[in-house]
């Protein structure tokens, strides 16, 4: 027997909001995206878990499309933060607010 | 019948509807045209109505108004003998006075305005002749009011005389007041607001709810028709164009209060003690406002004090029990006085809006069409035999001598010795105006040049006034004389209308004999005060002490008395409300409330830096809401 | 099994200490290997919840290919690390931990008011070819799908480092 599928649950969850803290709080761009990759990640963990507990394997096959998206999307993202070092030189979230008002 | 009396009443209404919404795109001429023409349609409609109608009262309903729930008023009038006279009078004389209101605004640009409202006036003035529904009765009432207000104050740029117009208009609203509580008695003690079926219940009614109703309707009369307490707007309304003076102020609107108790007299006389004060008030003012008379400088506030005299007159008749005398003396005064202010509107105009009487002089040789006409209309005024006027003032006093109760004797001599001061200040009035003066006093800054030319319309309206004033004697020549009293057998019907003064015919000739000699004799000491050789000694020569010349000036200072007592404090109360209070209280109030909603939205703007980490933590806000709102919704704790 | 959940909790514990360091690093390279750490326990946390074709996945997806890229960018741009007060660090990590402390404890709790849970997971185990059969049987439109999607990121990234273009003027010019 191994754990509950709560424990599993709670594990997640720990790490989701690790991540979650990581993208809000942190100013750097990439930290941001590190964060996000984090919370991916306990997503994944999820879908492990409840695949185990409902005995399908749709839990696995979704995590398989995480990967990709997550793959995809870091791909983008750093290429967004490639450009905008080479237009602004600062990586730094604060420096770009031309929303503001 | 019915489609005579709708003309009757709606015609002005339509053309002063007409005239206020395309008036001034039309020519002038037309403008005037169709002015004058709807008041003489009336005028026919009234012949008509005043021919064909019998000697019973008939109820004519002409429009439905309104019917809330199972309470419905209509515009139905009610024509007895008694209306049908008073509406001829009064689209007679309004005829005459529109037409010579076309002269007269001659040189007025504003000239649309003016003609709308004047036949404003003339349908408000009709409804109140004729409407048999209370409330119709009341929206004639208030209208009248406001064409007053809107006439006097019509050269409203200048201050004085907009505030003249407020005057009249705050006054008479406070008769009014009494008239709606009033008309909420009468409806709620016959539970119908119909004034014939009401005349014809009167006789249920309790005496002290007659005398209350009385005093009540006395109060709404005291005020339209410019008695005491009631009486100081009048005075100043003379700051109106001259025709309006003429027709509200001494032919119609101020005969309204009159009218209105004679309406009502079933009710009114129900009460001996609302008799005796309409008396007491008629006799007050009347020999207040001949004193004042006496004393004023300016030929328009003469004439305005005589015309409370004069009215103060009719109530006294009415008041005696008697509808005749007042309905006489009313149908003469509209005449004779109405002629009087237009003729003073001539004077008026030749010398450049002058005013002053002491300032005038010399007249005669200038104008000598006006001043014949003038002494006509101040024959009249004067009771002078055999002229209109002194048949029925006798009439009145006649009445007035042979009530039953004691009380009315008092009052005969006081209106006496007023009907002996009317020719007084009459003439003293003709002869400063119309009399040559001598070479030494003229020395008046009245430029002999600088006179206008009077518009011929304004003359020619004048001598059928003159002929009625001179004649209207003949309206009820006592029998003595071998008249036929007519006017006495034609309102017999009316309740109140005595076919004739049960009078002994010698107390009758005494009487009038003893009135006529004395007024003519009055008529001669006038002139040894104010001949115009007295102006060597003084600019202007007074009869009286010079304290009695100040109070009576000054109106016994009742208009002070007023200003200090009531307008001042209630001025005073009005500003510390408006400063303090609305403006201090709730107007700031308001802004800091409103200023509240800057608060949130700066504090609501820290939102929006457009950085990306406050945009990460409002979605982790978000999740954490989200969560929230499962975790309570979802799990059955 | 009770070598399977201790293992299960120290591999819980040591990911989450991970995680942590890594979020709290100044240098970003120093929170990338820490994530690297972290990653390699969240594959074995896979493998022991019956999943080693994704647990596989996860060290070469992850934490080969995309913590590299990572790396690779950070050297590339050359970020200095933050110089901030601690003062102002707490000030900034308030927010989160305030957050994330509510959403942990409501999540706690929903978890716990659930009556099913004490129940332990049945331990299982899927092949790379059960999984891939099970993939391509019933999910092959969004494998197709992810293909596509990679294609377009790819595209993507090409298209926003390339880097500055001349204007035509100057290339012209350049060019006799």
């Amino acid at each position: 027997m191994i754990v509950p599928f709560s424990h599993v649950l709670l594990l997640a969850v720990i790490l989701f909001g690790l991540g979650a803290a990581c993208a809000v709080t942190r100013r750097n761009l990439i930290m941001i995206l590190i964060g996000v990759e984090i919370m991916l990640n306990a997503a994944g963990l999820v879908f492990v878990g409840a695949s185990l507990k409902w005995q399908h394997l749709d839990g696995q096959a979704f995590v398989i499309f995480i990967f990709t998206v997550a793959a995809a999307e870091v791909a983008v993202g750093l290429a967004l933060i490639v450009f905008l070092q080479r237009r602004t030189g600062s990586v730094n979230a604060n420096r770009y607010n031309l929303l503001k008002g | 019948m019915r489609t005579t009396l709708f003309l009757l009443i709606f015609l002005p209404f339509l053309s002063a509807l007409l005239l206020a919404v395309i008036g001034r795109r039309l020519p002038r001429r037309m403008v005037e045209t169709i002015a004058c023409l709807a008041v003489l349609g009336s005028l026919a409609m009234a012949i008509i109505a005043f021919a064909s109608s019998g000697q019973k009262g008939q109820v004519v309903t002409l429009l439905p108004w309104f019917a809330v729930g199972d309470f419905s008023a209509e515009m139905s009038v009610y024509l007895d003998p008694l209306a049908a006279v008073m509406a001829l009078m009064v689209t007679l004389v309004s005829s005459l006075i529109h037409i010579y209101s076309v002269g007269f605004m001659r040189e007025d640009e504003d000239y649309v305005r003016f003609f709308c409202y004047m036949n404003l006036f003339v349908f408000a003035m009709l409804v109140v002749t004729l409407s048999d529904n209370l409330l119709f009765l009341y929206l004639g009432w208030e209208g009248v009011g406001f064409c007053s207000y809107a006439l006097i104050g019509f050269w409203h740029s200048d201050e004085v005389k907009a505030a003249a117009g407020r005057k009249a208009f705050v006054l008479t609203r406070i008769g009014d007041v009494a008239f709606g509580i009033a008309i909420a008695f009468f409806f709620i003690i016959t539970n119908t607001l119909s004034l014939s079926s009401i005349n014809g219940q009167a006789a249920s009614l309790s005496a002290g709810m007659a005398t209350a109703l009385g005093i009540l309707l006395l109060f709404a009369a005291a005020g339209k028709s410019a008695q005491l307490p009631l009486a100081v707007w009048l005075p100043d309304a003379m700051a109106g164009p001259t025709p309006v003076s003429a027709l509200i102020h001494a032919a119609t609107m101020v005969t309204a209060g009159v009218y209105l108790l004679i309406r009502f007299f079933p009710v009114v006389s129900l009460s001996p003690a609302a008799l005796l004060t309409i008396a007491i008030v008629g006799t007050g003012t009347a020999f207040f406002a001949a004193c004042a008379a006496l004393a004023q400088k300016d030929i328009k506030r003469i004439l305005a004090y005589s015309t409370i005299s004069q009215v103060s007159y009719m109530f006294l008749g009415v008041g005696a029990g008697d509808i005749t005398g007042g309905m006489f003396h009313l149908l003469a005064h509209a005449f004779f006085k109405a002629l009087l202010f237009l003729a003073a509107g001539c004077v008026i105009h030749v010398l450049n809006e002058e005013h002053d009487i002491f300032r005038m002089g010399g007249l005669r040789s200038r104008l000598p069409v006006v001043f014949w006409l003038f002494l006509a209309g101040s024959l009249a005024l004067g009771a002078i035999p055999p002229f209109g006027g002194f048949f029925s003032k006798d009439y009145i006093l006649l009445a007035t001598f042979i009530h039953p109760e004691p009380a009315y004797k008092i009052l005969w001599v006081v209106a006496a010795v007023t009907a002996l001061l009317t020719p007084l200040y009459t003439f003293r009035l003709f002869f400063m105006v119309f009399l040559e003066r001598p070479a030494a006093a003229k020395e008046s800054p009245r430029n002999e040049q600088a006179v206008r030319p009077l518009p011929r319309l304004m003359v020619w309206t004048l001598w059928p006034l003159a002929i009625f004033s001179l004649i209207a004697g003949l309206l009820n020549l006592p029998s003595m004389w071998s008249g036929n009293e007519w006017l006495a057998r034609y309102l017999s019907a009316v309740p109140g209308g005595v076919p004739s003064l049960t009078a002994l015919p010698d107390i009758e000739g005494s009487m009038e004999m003893g009135t006529g000699l004395l007024s003519i004799i009055v008529l001669g000491l006038s002139y040894y005060l104010y001949r115009p050789q007295k102006f060597r000694a003084t600019p202007t020569p007074g009869a009286l002490p010079q304290t009695l010349e100040q109070l009576f000036f000054y109106g016994f200072y009742l208009d002070r008395l007023y200003q200090v007592a009531i307008v001042s404090p209630y001025q005073r109360i009005s500003r510390f409300l408006w400063e303090r209070i609305d403006e201090g209280g709730l107007d700031r109030g308001f802004d800091s409330a409103g200023k509240l909603l800057p608060i949130f939205s700066i504090g609501l703007q820290s939102w929006t830096t457009g950085r990306l980490s406050t945009y990460l933590k409002m979605l982790l806000l978000g999740f954490t809401v989200i969560l929230c709102a499962l975790a309570l919704g979802w799990y059955p704790w | 099994m009770s070598f399977y959940s201790g293992f299960f909790y120290i591999l819980a514990i040591v990911t989450g200490i991970a995680t942590f360091m890594a979020i709290t690093r100044r240098q970003a390279l120093h929170a990338i290997v820490y994530l690297i750490i972290s990653f390699f326990g969240t594959a074995l946390l896979f493998y022991l919840l019956g999943a080693p074709f994704l647990a596989l996945l996860e060290v070469i997806i992850y934490a080969g290919a995309i913590m590299v890229l990572f790396l690779f960018i950070i050297m590339m741009i050359q970020i200095r690390p933050s110089s901030q007060s601690r003062g102002a660090a707490l000030k900034q990590w308030l927010p989160a931990i305030v957050l994330c402390g509510i959403a942990f404890s409501l999540a706690a709790a929903m978890v716990f008011a659930d009556p099913a849970t004490p129940v332990p997971l049945t331990p299982a185990t899927a092949g790379p070819g059960e999984l891939g059969r099970f993939l391509f049987q019933q999910y092959w439109f969004p494998v197709e799908m992810a293909s596509f999607l990679l294609l377009i990121a790819l595209v993507g990234a090409l298209y926003l480092g390339r880097g500055e273009e001349k204007s035509p003027v100057q290339q012209r010019e350049k060019a006799p």
